[in-house]
């Protein structure tokens, strides 16, 4: 019988590609995840440091008097 | 752990290479296409494995609700399945060249593809239900249902008539595979094991992970 030489090449690349496809997509999971989780801690960090600021006392907007006159 | 599974899974699978092609002796009736066989049996051993570590996880958590069982069930069907995946793949082409055909509808092949549509529902239905507890408790009884197909899948070849031969190490008595080609199988086993071991353990992490982010 011939040795069909291609046909074992075929399944072995296959199933190096399948694999390394899998451990590939594992990964790329694993560092969305890793990126999700710091998004989510300088959100929260964020918020931290934003209650720990005194509040700011006056009107946050500009007074009537600098505004322009509506116009007509 | 997972990262020592990962290499050992690597080194064992150079080694399985190096006994598959450079140990195990060219075979006298197939020739070399025969090769395939270190590829196409180990794999579906460990499917096989995975789909029991599932069963048994699954029936862990329907028994105690707990969480660790489900990630543990839900990470060893998707290996399975992407493990039947291989060796489902590598068998049409090892058919090919020897039996004239890439895929027949014989007794094994048939009840292998149906465990296979059964984990990739399993799959599906993961993805599907947003319920995380429903989706899981679904997903256990799927995965305890697709499992005990796998004993038809084995004694298929001995209750039909199949163009698949019967097994060469999984039955009663002694194996009549030569020494040399049976190390051969064993050593692609335990690197596929391993391999496999590694897939689930690091996709069990992952989900556990993926659990924190939403809760």
């Amino acid at each position: 019988m011939p040795d069909n030489w291609t046909f074992v090449a075929a399944a072995y690349a296959l199933a190096a590609l399948v694999f390394g496809g899998y451990w590939l997509r594992l990964g790329r999971m694993q560092r969305e995840l890793a990126a999700a989780r710091t998004d989510r801690e300088a959100v929260r960090d964020d918020r931290a440091s934003r209650s720990q600021q005194p509040s700011k006392t006056g009107h946050p907007r500009p007074e009537p008097a600098s505004r322009p006159p509506l116009q007509p | 752990m997972t990262t020592l599974l990962g290499w050992l899974a690597g080194l064992g699978l150079v080694a399985g290479l190096v006994m598959g092609f450079g140990v195990a002796p060219r075979e006298v009736t197939q020739g070399n296409v025969q090769r395939i066989m270190y590829l196409h049996v180990p794999a579906v051993w460990v499917a096989y494995l995975t789909f029991t570590v599932g069963f048994a996880a699954s029936i862990a958590y329907l028994a105690g609700r707990r969480p660790g069982a489900d990630r543990l069930a839900h990470a060893a069907c998707e290996v399975g399945t992407v493990f039947l995946g291989v060796n489902i793949a590598t068998g049409a082409i090892w058919g090919k060249p020897t039996w004239g055909t890439w895929w027949t509808w014989d007794a094994r092949l048939t009840s292998v593809a149906v465990v296979f549509v059964m984990f990739l529902a399993y799959l599906l239905l993961r993805g599907a239900i947003e319920d995380h507890e429903r989706g899981a408790r679904y997903g256990a009884v799927l995965s305890i249902v697709a499992a005990l197909n796998i004993p038809l899948v084995h004694f298929s070849v001995y209750w039909w008539r199949t163009l698949h031969q019967p097994p060469s190490l999984l039955k009663p008595g002694s194996s009549t595979m030569p020494r040399v080609i049976l190390t051969a199988l064993l050593v692609n086993f335990a690197a596929q094991a391993l391999l496999g071991a590694y897939f689930v353990a690091r996709r069990a992490r992952l989900l556990a992970a993926e659990e924190e982010a939403l809760a």
